[in-house]
Parts: structure tokens; C-alpha cells; sequence
């Protein structure tokens, strides 16, 4: 049964527990470069550290007729959707499982984060925590689309939704090569998916912190720490599918893996000090108008290339 | 416990503060700004991420109007709350607050008889001074009582919860909040129903709420009326309070929403303290008064002032924009501003900033056509200053700022004499009838009808009424009735 859900490039079953752990540190660093960036020095760079050690010991919070079952249900869910989309995440050549439709995986389990951010935000029974919760549907909405486009072109490519097909293509040329547009677009949806800089408008500070404004404690440290995560799997994926996964000369697979993404992970973390926020209002009419038929042109190009090869 | 002593000392060393600045406290404010920033603690969007409540200057209302003691109710603990009334103080009560996060007292949750005595007294949840949380006053009531319940039913899950610390917290907090109940009777609903209550459920569960013909938990349900597009949606009175995070001082506005659009605004300010004999010029316009008063102020001193007034202006509009950078820059460019910075040195400050802000093509796209406010309508509703000099939407004013930034930094130098008919203060002109920021707050309800959520604030940040201005009236008028 060597076909079996794991296929050729099944992991050991050490990598399950080692996963999450990976995740968090990554996570922690990237952290930690955020708060270097907005401090100006290295001296904060501590504190996201100092911020986890802080929440622990702050009381947890409920508020009026609040829907505590759904606010923690939101609250969990989001560092174990990221934690989920991680799972066919190659580092090197190899990932924890290489399911055979691994992009559909991927897909899907980032879209457990739209639950959880409203529920999140729903749960508290405030009006703030709630609009926060419903910008992040109307984000989902102005992004989703071009996203699965992106990554449909990328399967397209490769001719299979199997993420280590998707790699193993990828050993000549690189896909950001002829579809750049589609890496372009997949960028802009991973910020929008983790809500992160331009796209932060669901916990944006106009909104007291939107469907983040009602968490104490370890519901903070599980919303925050979810978001962090979901950034870094987000721009983790990036590398498989545009950039090679872990092929490059001299350096092991795992290693041009952990740099390729540590690169997308700068540029991703400083554009949020380049940009504003970017509100939905303005933004769906950008995403439906411009970026749908783009990425719907990129899949043609790349349909008219993988059909006279 | 060690560990947990430990990580309240990290809580301490670096809290993160909430700022409850009322009416008339503006150098305060800015003092403990500078401070904070100097120290590296976090300011915080709402209480139920603060360690620390710093009121700043005195508020003028008590008892069950107090929009601080709300908050106050909202933070979880521990917490530690300080005031600050003067400028120069500032560092020593900021540390006094941080010993204070240490304290055993600081995790003592408050006694469930807290401000507004309960759910049938509407107008208690309404001062929710903060963000327009429906339940602030009542937060921490019903969040005690709740977290007393809980301790009840599922007390030993909670005391042996995997996390050793925050399940330790948690208990103890729980405890000692159920303890406090103990035999009391219960002010939300009767202490029975509100237990019925606590099995979670929503405040959308219209099927299960047979109670009170309509409430749920005390609150009544939300009224319904047709929105722009003829829908019937609920109608949702939040009041955006006076602590919000980069929000006007003082300000509070009742909102009605429906969704997150705006359907009615009412401005309400908040009253001043009521110090007669003493009224300071408002910080803002203060070379302007003085000049009107007959003193001898320099030009540069007041292109000083406004140079630093229209940064703090700025610093809110771009904080409210989302562009964390340009706070950050606008900050320290006033603080250099009110420090006393040559003009060259200023306008190396300001330079970037202004730069960066007016070639930024997203901005543009995001403000533009947000609260137009035509010239002619400015003038007819008594607008003077940047707001009618602007004549236009939200950029343009920010652009006015921007412009005027720039000519007030190079002009810091300027020894003359201020002449008080010429030139307006930050919001207007200060010798007019009403003061500027009367204008401004009498356009803005109109301006956000119709205005989601994200656009009112916008509009609010880009007209930022100073309403010391009004309490400097108010005290005035006050003081001449009395003497």
C-alpha cells in the first residue's frame, strides 16, 4: 500500500509532532523581525516574547451574553487551520504528507481561517469585534478568486495537484519565470489571507482591534499566534509553487526552502510599512475587475504553453 | 508561584497602556506620549488588552457617568490605574503604576457592583465610554458573575487546566469574583435567570429568549428600520467614546449603524472639569489667545505650535489610514516640533514625511472623495482654517495640513511679533464667535450619514475638532457667570 495516502514521499511520523513546533519558531522569528522593523532597533526585537509572557498571565476575558463555545472554537481554529495547510508543505523535497491533491488541501484548509476570523470576531457579542469579523469575508471575497486562480495555473503547469509534482517540474525552470502574474497575485493573497499589513483592515486599529478587540490572554496569544502562522505557511507555500521548492545549487533542498521563503517572508513583513491599509470597498472593485481577468489571462498563456510542449 | 511571578514582572517591566485623556489635558497628554514612547511600552487599542489605565487630567463627570471607571471595569486583571494631572509628573506616576502591576491588589477583579447599577438602567451601557461596546459598563459585571459561574460549574476543569499559570490566574480570579457574590443578589436579571443565561447563546437566539418580552440578558433587541436599500436591518446605538484610540480628546459620538454604516451621528462632548478659577488656554491655540489678550508672542513660537498641532492631527488621520510609518514619523517630528528644534532641523523631520504622504498613490486612492466638504458649505456653517481653505475631501485636507506643516517648520525661526488678526489657529480662527471646533463638530454629523465605518473615521480624523477649544468656553462662560 506504498499508494496510499502518503504516496512515494510519505514522512516519517516524528515530522507530525515536529511540524507545529517548526511552525511556531518560525513564526516567533518573523515576529521578532516585525517588531525589530517597527522599533528601529534589535533591542526590540524581544517583544514578541515579552508580549506571550504578558498574555499568560492576564486573566481571560467574557463579555456581555458573549457565544463562548464559537469565540473559542474561532480562537483555536486559526493556528490549527495553518497548522493543517502545513501538512503538504514541502521543506526540501519532502513534506509531512505529499497527498496527491495537495493544492486542493492547501486551498481548503486556509479557508478554515475565514471561519475562524468571524467566528472570532462574532463571538464576543461587540459591535466592533463583529464589523472586524465581516470585513474579513469581504476581504475573503475580493481575494479568493484570483487566488484559486493562481494556483490553479500553477497545478495547470505542473499537470497534477500534487505538490511534489509540482516541485519536481519546477527543476528546470522556475513557474515566477512565465507566470509572474500569478506569483504577483499569489502574494498579494497571502497578505490577504493572514490579514496582514496592507490587508489588516479586520483587526485594523479603527476598529479598536477589530475581531481581535475582545481577546485576553491565551485567546490573544491563539488569535495572534494563528495570524503569524498563517503568514508564514502562506509565504512558505510560495516557494513550491513559484519558486523551485528546494531546488538551487550547493545548499540542500530543506535549506533553499528555508531561504527562499525567509526572503518572501522580508519583503511580505516590510510592505506593510510601505502601504496603508487598504480598505474592501476600494479593493473588491480592484480584485473582481482587474485581478480576476488577469489571472484568468495568465491561465491562458500558461494552457497555450503546457498544450505545445 | 515562581513562574508566575516572574512573567508579571515581564508584564510590568513593559505594560501595555491604555490612555483615558480627558477634556483640557493636552500637555499632559503629550507628556505622556513621549514618555511611553521613550520607555518603549505599547499604547493599546481597548481594555481587554491594557495592564495599565492612564487617566490623563481630570474628568468632569463622576459616579455613573464615569467613562474611566468603565474601563476601568473592562480590564482584566491584573491591571493597575494611575492619574496623571500635570505634565511634569509624568514619569514618576508611570512608574508608580508599573510597581503598582505588581502589587497583590493588582488582581483583584472589581466588585460586580459596578457603575449604572445593572441592565435596566439603559443609559449606563450607552456611557460605555469605550468603542462602543454595548456591555463595557456591564462587562466586567456580567464577566464576573459569569466567571463565578463558571468556577461553579466546571470549577475543578478550570483549576486543573493544562496551562499551569493562567489556569492558576483564572481560578484565583474566578474565585475571588464568585467569593465577592457570595449571597449578594445578583444585579443582572436576578441572580437565577442570569444563570439560566450562562449557557452561552447568543444574542441572536430569538427562539430561546422568551424572557423580558424581547431582552436578552437585559439588553433589549435591536430595533429594526429600513436601510439605503430599502432593507429592513437592525438599528445598533454604539457610542464611540472618548478612549478610543486615535480619536478626538473628548469627543463622543452616538452612533446609529446599521451594519457598519452609519445612519445617524449625534456629537456629544464631554463636560470639562469644572475648575472656574483657573481655565488654561487650550494648548492648541494658545499663541493665538495670547496674542488676542494683548501679550507679545513671536511668529515663530506660534508657527511653532502649529506645525506641532497639524502633526498630531496627522499622526491620528495616518494612524486611522493604517499607515503604522508615518505615525511613527509624525510623532517624533512633533515632538521635536514642541522641544524646541531649530527650523532646519524640523524641516528635515517633516521633509520625508510630507513627501511620502503626497506621493503615495494608494493614499490618494483610499481618501479620495471620502467627506467632501465643499467651500461654499464650509463657510455657510462658520468652518474657517484648513478644513474650508482645503474645500474638498479627506486628502485635500490632509494635503492642507501637509502644505501648512511645511510652511510652519520653515517659518519656526521668526522672531516678529504675531499679529493677532492675521493667520488662524490649527482648527480656525480663535477669535470668532464659537470656537473652530464648534464649526467642525456642528458639519460633522451631517458628513457621516451614510459613511461606513471606516470612512466616519476617516472623516473624523481628517476634520479632528480640538475640543478643549469648547471647554475653554464652557469654563470661561462658567467663570464669568460665577465671578
Amino acid at each position: 500500500m506504498a499508494e496510499a495516502v502518503g504516496g512515494a514521499d510519505s514522512a516519517p511520523l516524528w515530522t507530525v509532532l515536529v511540524l507545529p513546533l517548526a511552525l511556531v519558531l518560525a513564526a516567533l522569528a518573523v515576529a521578532a523581525f516585525d517588531a525589530a522593523l517597527a522599533g528601529g532597533s534589535l533591542r526590540t526585537a524581544a517583544s514578541p516574547v515579552r508580549e506571550v509572557a504578558r498574555l499568560l498571565v492576564k486573566q481571560p476575558r467574557r463579555t456581555r451574553s458573549d457565544d463562548v463555545l464559537l469565540l473559542r472554537a474561532g480562537v483555536v481554529l486559526l493556528p490549527v487551520a495553518a497548522v493543517l495547510a502545513a501538512v503538504v508543505l514541502p521543506v526540501g523535497f519532502g513534506s509531512v504528507s505529499d497527498l496527491p491533491e495537495g493544492v486542493v488541501w492547501f486551498n481548503a484548509m486556509e479557508a478554515l481561517a475565514w471561519a475562524a476570523v468571524w467566528l472570532a470576531g462574532w463571538g464576543p457579542n461587540s459591535t466592533l469585534s463583529l464589523i472586524g469579523g465581516y470585513r474579513f469575508l469581504s476581504q475573503g471575497l475580493a481575494y479568493e478568486l484570483p487566488h484559486m486562480m493562481a494556483i490553479t495555473t500553477v497545478a495547470l503547469a505542473a499537470g497534477s495537484l500534487r505538490i511534489g509534482d509540482i516541485v519536481r517540474d519546477q527543476a528546470g525552470l522556475w513557474y515566477v519565470v512565465w507566470m509572474p502574474v500569478a506569483f504577483v497575485i499569489y502574494l498579494l493573497s497571502a497578505l490577504a489571507m493572514a490579514f496582514w499589513g496592507p490587508f489588516d483592515q479586520p483587526v485594523g486599529a479603527d476598529i479598536a482591534g477589530g475581531a481581535a478587540a475582545e481577546h485576553s490572554g491565551v485567546d490573544r496569544i491563539l488569535f495572534r499566534g494563528g495570524r503569524w502562522l498563517l503568514l508564514v505557511v502562506a509565504a512558505a507555500f510560495s516557494v513550491p509553487f513559484f519558486l523551485g521548492g528546494g531546488h538551487g545549487p550547493w545548499l540542500p533542498g530543506w535549506a533553499w526552502t528555508i531561504v527562499k521563503t525567509a526572503v518572501v517572508l522580508v519583503f511580505l513583513v516590510g510592505v506593510r510599512r510601505q502601504v496603508p491599509t487598504i480598505r474592501m470597498e476600494r479593493y473588491l472593485e480592484v480584485a473582481w475587475v482587474v485581478l480576476l481577468p488577469l489571472s484568468i489571462l495568465q491561465a491562458l498563456v500558461v494552457a497555450v504553453v503546457v498544450l505545445n510542449r | 508561584m515562581e513562574l508566575r511571578d516572574a512573567l508579571l514582572r515581564i508584564a510590568a517591566a513593559r505594560p501595555g497602556v491604555l490612555l483615558a485623556v480627558c477634556p483640557g489635558a493636552t500637555r499632559a497628554r503629550l507628556a505622556v506620549e513621549d514618555e511611553l514612547r521613550r520607555r518603549g511600552w505599547p499604547l493599546v487599542l481597548g481594555p481587554a488588552q491594557a495592564d495599565l489605565l492612564v487617566v490623563v487630567g481630570e474628568s468632569g463627570s463622576s459616579g455613573p457617568e464615569d467613562w474611566a471607571e468603565a474601563l476601568w471595569n473592562a480590564m482584566p486583571v491584573p491591571r493597575a490605574r494611575v492619574v496623571v494631572r500635570h505634565a511634569a509628573e509624568a514619569a514618576a506616576v508611570l512608574d508608580r503604576g508599573s510597581a503598582a502591576l505588581l502589587a497583590p491588589e493588582a488582581r483583584i477583579p472589581a466588585p460586580a457592583n459596578g457603575p449604572a447599577g445593572g441592565e435596566h438602567d439603559h443609559s449606563g451601557h450607552d456611557h460605555g465610554g469605550h468603542a462602543g461596546h454595548d456591555m463595557s459598563v456591564d462587562a466586567h459585571e456580567g464577566h464576573d458573575e459569569h466567571a463565578g459561574h463558571e468556577g461553579h460549574t466546571d470549577g475543578d476543569a478550570h483549576g486543573d487546566a493544562p496551562d499551569p499559570d493562567s489556569g492558576h490566574d483564572m481560578s484565583h480570579g474566578e474565585h475571588a469574583g464568585h467569593d465577592a457574590h457570595a449571597g449578594r443578589a445578583v444585579a443582572v436579571d436576578g441572580g437565577h435567570e442570569g444563570h439560566d443565561m450562562h449557557g452561552g447563546h447568543d444574542m441572536g437566539g430569538h427562539g430561546h429568549h422568551m424572557h423580558h418580552g424581547g431582552d436578552v440578558n437585559g439588553f433589549p433587541m435591536a430595533s429594526q428600520a429600513e436601510d439605503r436599500d430599502g432593507l429592513k436591518l437592525d438599528r445598533l446605538h454604539v457610542p464611540l467614546g472618548p478612549a478610543l484610540a486615535d480619536w478626538p480628546t473628548g469627543l463622543l459620538l452616538r452612533l446609529t449603524l446599521q451594519g457598519d454604516v452609519v445612519r445617524e451621528a449625534a456629537v456629544e462632548p464631554l463636560a470639562p472639569a469644572h475648575h472656574a478659577a483657573a481655565a488654561p488656554y487650550p494648548y492648541w491655540s494658545e499663541p493665538w489667545l495670547r496674542a488676542a489678550a494683548g501679550e507679545r508672542v513671536e511668529r515663530g513660537e506660534a508657527a511653532r505650535r502649529l506645525c506641532a498641532a497639524h502633526l498630531d492631527s496627522l499622526g491620528r488621520f495616518f494612524a486611522v489610514a493604517g499607515w503604522d510609518d508615518l505615525v511613527v514619523r509624525a510623532r517624533r517630528a512633533r515632538r521635536q516640533a514642541l522641544a524646541g528644534a531649530e527650523a532646519g532641523e524640523l524641516l528635515t523631520a517633516v521633509r520625508p514625511l510630507i513627501r511620502r504622504a503626497e506621493r503615495s498613490r494608494t493614499l490618494r486612492r483610499l481618501m479620495a472623495g471620502i467627506g467632501p466638504l465643499g467651500a461654499d458649505q464650509a463657510r455657510a456653517a462658520g468652518v474657517t482654517g484648513p478644513a474650508l481653505a482645503a474645500g474638498g475631501d479627506a486628502y485635500d485636507r490632509m494635503r492642507c495640513w501637509l502644505d501648512e506643516v511645511g510652511l510652519a517648520a520653515a517659518g519656526c525661526g521668526d522672531t516678529g511679533t504675531l499679529d493677532p488678526e492675521e493667520g488662524d489657529g490649527p482648527r480656525g480662527t480663535v477669535a470668532g464667535a464659537i470656537p473652530a471646533s464648534a464649526a467642525l463638530l456642528g458639519v460633522l454629523p451631517h458628513m457621516l450619514q451614510g459613511a461606513e465605518f471606516a470612512c466616519a473615521r476617516v472623516i473624523v480624523a481628517s476634520l479632528d475638532p480640538d475640543l478643549d477649544e469648547l471647554a475653554y468656553t464652557q469654563s470661561n462662560l462658567a467663570g464669568m457667570n460665577h465671578g
